[in-house]
């Protein structure tokens, strides 16, 4: 039976989602080998999120069916608040299984999605906004000039704006530095990264906006409106992961209508599953935190009193804490002692 | 960098989702007070689930911000397979925030959501789906007998009305200790309970030789993901108290609104049982009579309640 009534009945205000909601996707299945740094390298990334990001946001963290050791870490992460949801999955759903999961429910207006090896750069969102705002029908925009084509050069969105005069296209020669940095991601070989150096980007530029960017997104990381990512699920899928399902997502974007679009610039980039001197150096040069940091995200409560801070704070001290939940529940059964 | 081969690219075949979600929220802020029996409630209902469920379905807890005593339980489950998925929330979204990511987010084409303070009995299910599939443009079946406002099945009693393959009768389908039991679980008095029973018949539809009652109830149902989609999102500001929003939008489109004829789930609000319950007031009225009777002065009770209030406030804005 119930007794009582229930406090959150009481009038207090529920949390309000952020404007971003970025999602990780995490597997880990066990800390060896290849996941040997998987941790320290999600470590980089959820602190690189948090220095970097120039808006409040909500961090939702999707385990594909880690390890207990991983579970622990996020669990640790989601009390430290840093993470607003945790979502454990006990199998692994594959990479296209958790996208059906996660553009379902994420309540926010934009969806960043990015795998749990990629380290965030200062500007990485104001870019990915600008072009957002700046192209009609926006299905993806990746914080990274994107080299691989994932469409094979047959997307056929972005043709729309060929007689636009409002759009310009073009192509460039990417900086070395990003060339460099997009093939030791990836562990490009010699061949490989040959062909990288001497490729040419195509680009599309908002001439009076004068905003411009790299045609083509990357699955690794990329911001996508909501009202989009809920066009596409369900997605199929059968296996972990797998580049002819994951392909289909921008399919399906494409066929729609809707642009791949890409940064110039590298604000993020794949860390992979090495951690380098470079990369712990770039890490502790990291300002912030930007958005605001954890905890304070979006945090949309009811004006407190100085005396609500205070006694807030006080209740920290576990003598004080028990002293509080002793005199809640002393008053919880004088209060409803006579109720039936 | 990347060096050597993502092992996640060798998973040759992925765990595909159930074609049924049960799903339930959870929000134990702490063992005190209201909630002190809170984590035996929900272990009593997740038993009942794992015990009497047939059908294959995936679980889907969502955790709204629970302490950590009931983390720690929900994880211990998960790590047993017996949760597929858990949502671990930093902060409490409310109810509507929550059943905006549980219905956006569960993969079944068939939703079963369930309170967590819920006790389901064998065949809750199947007689619920029964129903769904059974009656056209089901879209709320509720797997016990009870009565609810009419503003919230209108829809559901001019479409019984208005068709003449449908078997429409008014009359008492519920039996006074499946109807009192229900209702005392809601914190109400016998005496209003009777009362209540007394004032009212039942509407009970049949068709092709399935029967239901007319009305159901958000506290649990079961009901296709493609209808309650169209709802979504939920504009609910407050943890609680504004789901009664779900009932009249289910109503108004014209879904129907139905419930099993036989008990298959019980509501056990926030106490595990009650003769315990009676006893804890019994002992507490014997010994604080002076209290008690000082808590009948209005400003006295009115302080009192402001106090456990606002600490319950301190520990939700923790």
């Amino acid at each position: 039976m119930r007794s009582g009534q229930n406090p959150s009945k009481s009038g207090v205000p529920a949390y309000t989602p952020q404007r971003l909601g970025i999602a990780l996707l995490v597997y880990i299945p066990f800390t060896e080998g290849y996941f040997k740094n998987s941790l320290d390298i999600l470590r980089f990334q959820i602190e690189s999120l948090y220095k970097n990001t120039g808006s409040q946001f909500d961090l939702l963290v999707f385990d594909n069916g880690s390890c207990p050791e991983v579970i622990q870490a996020l669990c640790g992460y989601r009390d430290n608040g840093y993470i607003e949801w945790l979502v454990v999955s006990k199998n692994n759903l594959g990479k296209v299984g958790a996208w059906n999961w996660i553009f379902g429910a994420l309540p926010n207006e934009l969806i960043c999605y990015a795998d749990s090896d990629v380290l965030f750069r200062d500007g990485w969102l104001e870019d990915s906004l600008a072009i957002l705002d700046a192209f009609p029908n926006i299905g993806m925009v990746s914080a990274q000039p994107t080299f691989h084509d994932v469409l094979d050069g047959n997307g056929t969105a972005h043709l729309a704006l060929m007689e636009d005069h409002n759009f310009e296209f073009g192509k460039f020669h990417p900086d070395h530095k990003v060339v460099e940095e997009y093939c030791l991601g990836i562990g490009a070989d010699d061949k490989l990264s040959a062909r990288f150096f001497n490729m040419e980007l195509p680009f599309i530029t908002n001439i009076s906006r004068n905003v411009n960017a790299v045609i083509g997104a990357t699955h690794m990381q990329f911001v996508i409106p909501r009202s989009v990512a809920r066009e596409m699920i369900p997605l199929p899928v059968s296996k972990g992961l797998h580049r002819a399902e994951t392909t289909t997502l921008d399919r399906k974007i494409d066929e729609l209508g809707y642009l791949h679009l890409s940064t110039k610039k590298n604000h993020v980039m794949h860390m992979g599953n090495v951690i380098t001197e470079k990369l712990i150096s770039e890490v502790n040069s990291f300002h912030g935190p930007k958005g605001g940091g954890p905890k304070t995200a979006g945090l949309v409560l009811s004006k407190k009193s100085t005396f609500f801070r205070v006694v807030s704070n006080l209740i920290k001290i576990p003598a004080v804490n028990q002293f509080f939940l002793r005199v809640y529940d002393f008053l919880y059964r004088a209060l409803y002692a006579d109720m039936q | 960098m990347r060096v050597g081969q993502n092992p996640a690219k060798s998973i040759k075949r992925v765990v595909q989702p159930k074609k049924i979600t049960v799903a339930t929220i959870t929000y134990i802020p702490h063992l005190k007070g209201y909630y002190s029996e809170s984590l035996q409630v929900l272990k009593a209902c997740l038993s009942s689930l794992w015990e009497n469920t047939s059908l294959p379905f995936d679980l889907f807890v969502f955790d709204n911000g629970s302490c950590p005593e009931v983390k720690e339980f929900l994880l211990d489950a998960e790590e047993k397979g017996l949760i597929q998925y858990l949502l671990l929330s930093d902060k409490n979204i409310g109810k509507g925030g929550a059943w905006n990511i549980i219905f956006q987010g569960s993969q079944g084409e068939i939703i079963a959501y369930a309170d967590s303070d819920v006790i389901l009995y064998p065949g809750w299910l199947e007689h619920s789906i029964e129903i769904l599939n059974t009656f056209p443009n089901a879209g709320m079946v509720t797997g016990r007998p009870l009565r609810s406002p009419e503003e919230y099945y209108s829809k559901t009693l001019e479409w019984a009305q208005s068709h003449d393959d449908i078997s429409l009768e008014n009359g008492n389908f519920i039996q006074w200790e499946i109807f009192r039991e229900h209702v005392l679980s809601l914190g109400i008095t016998e005496a209003r309970a009777r009362e209540w029973f007394e004032s009212k018949l039942e509407w009970r539809v049949t068709y092709q030789g399935v029967s239901a009652l007319i009305g159901a109830a958000h506290f649990q149902f079961v009901t296709k993901k493609n209808i309650i989609q169209e709802f979504l999102p939920f504009n609910m500001d407050r943890p609680m108290g504004q789901v009664r929003t779900l009932d009249e939008m289910i109503n108004q489109a014209g879904y129907l609104r139905l419930t099993t004829c036989e008990p298959y789930v019980r509501h056990i609000g926030n106490k595990i049982d009650g003769t315990k319950d009676y006893e804890l007031r019994r002992e507490l009225s014997g010994k604080k009579q002076t209290g008690i009777r000082l808590l009948e002065i209005p400003i006295i009770k009115k302080t009192m309640l402001g106090i456990y209030d606002f600490i319950f406030k301190l520990y939700y804005e923790k």
